[in-house]
């Protein structure tokens, strides 16, 4: 206990304001009683409030129902980016390590899955410095710039049947336009760092970006023609039905071209002009560190995620499956009521008990000789409590069409996620002059010669 | 520099010319005359020279700019360092991934497209001929050592058949099949490590390290035969330190045998990918008359159509009954350079094999006194290195150090012809070339 006053006393004793020694003298009994006092006043302080605010502000809540669906998936989807990128720069070392005959990150975590989250909190400590003669004030927007133009076009991603941040009917446009300002974060950085290396890896951007949007927004035009919408949502549900009704058989040529722009439109080798690191470096980022480096770090991963699912929402159905769902979708197998307390307490110790020992009796049999009849119980309830949470699961897939619809839009878009990684552990890096005649001498009539098919081929079949 | 093309610059008329600038640290009469006036003139028609941060430029630029201290001390140094219209200095090194150790070039940039190059070298010079001629014979070998340091047998190897020569030693049978055993080997090591990092620092990060797999099977069983993994100090004066062993043996069988086919699908990563062959066909094209006259050795120079290796055109050690061909090509491009280093990995294996078949009994080491004086006279010995023609220039005046020595570093030669081949090529080309001049820095430095 004196170790714990000593502890507390010390570290409180450096707020600013509280004179050093005033926190040490009071007791244990009078510390109970400022928490007291301090808890009281915040319950009176809730509940007043609450009754005098409340009422207006819930009035207000349930009057504006899209406003505040808005504003919650503005908060989730910028939620989820940090664990999505977390995730595929976890993915990115661990195929590329095994690509590479290498093992890749195993020490931080269980086969080392932890280790992004070191990086992020490594990124957090580091200093946040900035170069002399740079202009700070674009210094620092640079990489918020970057990362919120990659986090809003998540908005218009439809995850799952009724999972999306908004259905706009100009989704694409919206996406692209959005797409489109990662540049200019790119550009400031470039711009605002005071070195050459930047400069010329924002030049490069800037140039590789808007080259590319071209073919890349022109190839989706032939979709939006057989879908007749732009709205994200509708061109899933354009898709839907079974694999060959996907976008991507109808729109072969448009797809190729869509997945080669958007390989550059996201810097991902062998398109990563803007931070080549055997020329220039690390180009915009050269004079970075810090969180404000972890920000374009977050930025370049979020940007293949959003890529991937891209290529997913049009051209392989999104969230549909990939062929006709055979299995019964609803779980109406039973009335839960009709059993009654005791029915329930006593399927649940029946199902607890026999489970238990059944799995017991599998791990002392195919286990080895270390399996006693203790332990191996103890693995049994623990196993049960695995076999639960995977039919709560599978039941959720089959029950719950959003579960099942994230499941495959999850799995569709990370095979592409895995595609980026694999084409970046493989091909080296092309030219800038090979990049920029790459892009208008072919892509674009490419994606020209697509449009025209598509919009003959509409005219000749509806028109 | 951004602010710099919105800031006029009273010191010159259209091209700056920076070299006549002092050093900021440095004080010069020129100096406050010079802000001065550029405060005079901002005053009077230009407000944006107010601006802090263009103050700031006009302050700390010139640090950033890779101009020399001094006034130009050469008529090209005084061209090299004035600024045309629209032009920039970049400094590559000598601290930078992709420049193979701490070279240093200094590129005038238009754009992308490179218009001049003034190369920086000596970074690591230690005076290492100096150290060797205040040194006996004997230790000359572990100074040699570290110079060309992925391949570090064959600069001991040039030190050694120049001593031989001096002396008149004669090596055992045996004692040379080994040489040419272990330095076939590492010249695999080395040409294996030189696809690696062409591919490497044309952002491909697979090939590095297939490389270095290889690379290391082969450092392994040296260092079982040597032990050391790279500075060997394995070759001595009439002989070798060590006779083969056991576990040599093995790891070299157990290579061998997978050697062919594990080379061919190292190869065949790059050789077979679209991108690879379009960033280096055509690329830092070394003519025919231009490497010759550089001097340009190895295959460099046989990527560019000269037939010339050191172990066929000046016979020593064994190769004379060895059967090997000299791949050549006529392109002499950065694609040509890369190729020729994969067909002489083939023709060391075969080289290997030959040995492996032919290797005597015998001693390993010539009877040597223990106190080397040789007689006063000169001799050169040269060896085809991985990198080219490496050759040892001694002098004996009769005592037991060399009384001058001098080293023929093909590395320095074939970066001589960087100045050359850049101008007129994109940034991103300088990795294409200066990777598949393949220097070693170490080596140019001395």
């Amino acid at each position: 206990m004196a170790q714990l006053r000593r502890l507390t006393g010390e570290s409180l004793a450096f707020v600013r304001g509280i004179p050093r020694g005033a926190w040490q003298r009071t007791t244990i009994q009078d510390r109970l009683l400022i928490l007291v006092v301090f808890a009281l006043g915040g319950a009176v302080t809730t509940v007043l409030g609450l009754a005098i605010f409340g009422p207006p502000i819930v009035g207000f809540l349930g009057a504006n129902i899209p406003l505040v669906r808005f504003f919650v998936a503005v908060t989730v989807i910028l939620l989820i980016t940090v664990p999505t990128a977390f995730v595929i720069i976890y993915l990115e070392l661990k195929v590329i390590a095994r690509m590479n005959l290498r093992i890749g990150p195993n020490r931080v975590g269980p086969w080392g899955t932890a280790m992004s989250v070191i990086h992020g909190l490594k990124v957090l400590a580091k200093e946040d410095f900035a170069p002399t003669g740079a202009d700070i004030t674009v210094f620092t927007l640079a990489p918020v710039v970057t990362y919120l133009a990659s986090a809003m076009t998540l908005l218009v991603i439809p995850f799952a049947p009724g999972l999306f941040g908004q259905d706009f009917n100009i989704g694409l446009l919206f996406l692209f336009s959005m797409g489109g300002l990662t540049v200019l974060g790119l550009l400031m950085a470039g711009w605002s760092s005071f070195n050459k290396y930047s400069l010329l890896g924002g030049l490069r951007s800037a140039a590789q970006i808007i080259s590319y949007e071209i073919p890349l927004t022109l190839s989706v035009v032939g979709v939006i023609l057989l879908a007749g919408t732009m709205s994200l949502n509708h061109i899933v549900a354009a898709q839907s039905g079974s694999a060959l009704d996907w976008f991507a058989f109808k729109q072969p040529l448009a797809l190729l071209i869509f997945f080669i722009a958007a390989t550059a439109e996201a810097n991902r080798t062998p398109f990563d002009m803007t931070e080549a690191d055997s020329e220039i470096v690390a180009g915009f980022a050269t004079e970075y560190s810090g969180m404000r480096f972890g920000f374009f770090f977050f930025a370049e991963y979020v940007n293949v995620f959003i890529v991937s699912a891209l290529a997913t929402t049009i051209f392989f159905g999104g969230w549909t499956a990939p062929f006709d769902w055979p299995w019964p979708t609803t779980l109406n197998f039973f009335n839960p009521f009709a059993l009654g307390f005791f029915g329930w307490a006593g399927i649940v110790l029946a199902v607890a008990f026999f489970g238990t020992q059944f799995l017991a009796l599998l791990v002392r049999l195919f286990g080895g000789r270390e399996w006693t009849w203790g332990n191996s119980t103890g693995l049994g309830f623990l196993l049960l409590f695995v076999v639960a949470a995977a039919l709560a699961g599978l039941a959720g897939f089959i029950a719950f069409e959003p579960i099942r619809g994230l499941t495959w839009f999850m799995a569709k878009t990370y095979f592409f996620v895995f595609v980026f990684i694999w084409m970046r552990a493989t091909l080296p890096r092309v030219r800038v002059d090979q990049l920029m005649g790459f892009a208008w001498k072919w892509l674009l009539p490419a994606s020209l010669l697509n449009l025209f098919l598509t919009a003959t081929a509409v005219v000749i079949v509806h028109g | 520099m951004p602010t710099r093309k919105s800031a006029p610059d009273p010191s010159s008329e259209g091209g700056r010319t920076p070299c006549g600038e002092p050093h900021p640290g440095e004080p010069s009469p020129a100096e406050p005359q010079q802000f001065g006036s550029a405060h005079d003139v901002s005053s009077a028609s230009f407000a944006s020279t107010d601006d802090p941060r263009i103050m700031l430029d006009r302050e700390v630029g010139g640090l950033f700019d890779p101009i020399p201290p001094y006034p130009p001390q050469t008529e090209r140094e005084s061209e090299f360092y004035t600024l045309g219209d629209g032009e920039m200095f970049l400094n590559l090194g000598p601290h930078h991934p992709a420049t193979h150790g701490v070279l240093r070039l200094v590129l005038k940039l238009s754009g992308e497209q490179i218009v001049d190059v003034d190369p920086v070298l000596g970074y690591l010079h230690r005076g290492v001929e100096k150290i060797c001629e205040n040194s006996d014979y004997y230790h000359v070998i572990d100074q040699v050592d570290p110079l060309e340091y992925i391949s570090s047998l064959f600069q001991e190897w040039a030190a050694v058949l120049s001593f031989e020569k001096l002396m008149d030693v004669d090596v055992p049978p045996r004692a040379e099949y080994i040489r040419v055993l272990s330095g076939e080997l590492l010249r695999i090591a080395s040409h294996t490590l030189f696809q690696g990092f062409l591919a490497l620092d044309l952002g491909g990060l697979a090939p590095i390290l297939y490389s270095f797999i290889e690379r290391d099977e082969i450092v392994e069983m040296l260092a079982a035969l040597t032990g050391a993994r790279m500075l060997f100090n394995y070759f001595r004066i009439g002989g070798v330190n060590g006779d083969l062993n056991h576990e040599f043996m093995s790891r070299l069988g157990d290579w061998m045998s997978r050697a062919a086919s594990q080379t061919e699908a190292n190869a065949a990563l790059l050789n077979e990918n679209e991108i690879f062959v379009r960033r280096t066909r055509g690329v830092g094209v070394l003519d025919r008359a231009t490497a010759l006259r550089f001097g340009v050795t190895g295959g460099n120079l046989r990527a560019s159509g000269v037939p010339f290796d050191v172990r066929r055109a000046h016979p020593y050690s064994v190769y004379p009954d060895l059967e090997f061909n000299v791949p050549t090509r006529e392109e002499g491009d950065s694609l040509a350079r890369y190729l020729i280093r994969v067909d002489e990995v083939r023709e060391s294996i075969r080289i290997i094999d030959q040995c492996l078949h032919n290797m005597p009994d015998g001693p390993i080491m010539a009877k040597l006194p223990r106190l080397l004086r040789p007689r006063p006279g000169r001799a050169w010995g040269a060896v085809e290195g991985p990198r080219g023609m490496l050759g040892v220039y001694a002098i004996s005046d009769g005592s037991d150090q060399p009384f001058r020595f001098r080293i023929h570093d093909p590395s320095f030669v074939n970066l001589a012809t960087v100045p050359t081949l850049l101008p007129g090529n994109l940034l991103a080309d300088t990795m294409a070339i200066i990777a598949s001049l393949d220097p070693v820095m170490g080596g140019i430095d001395k």
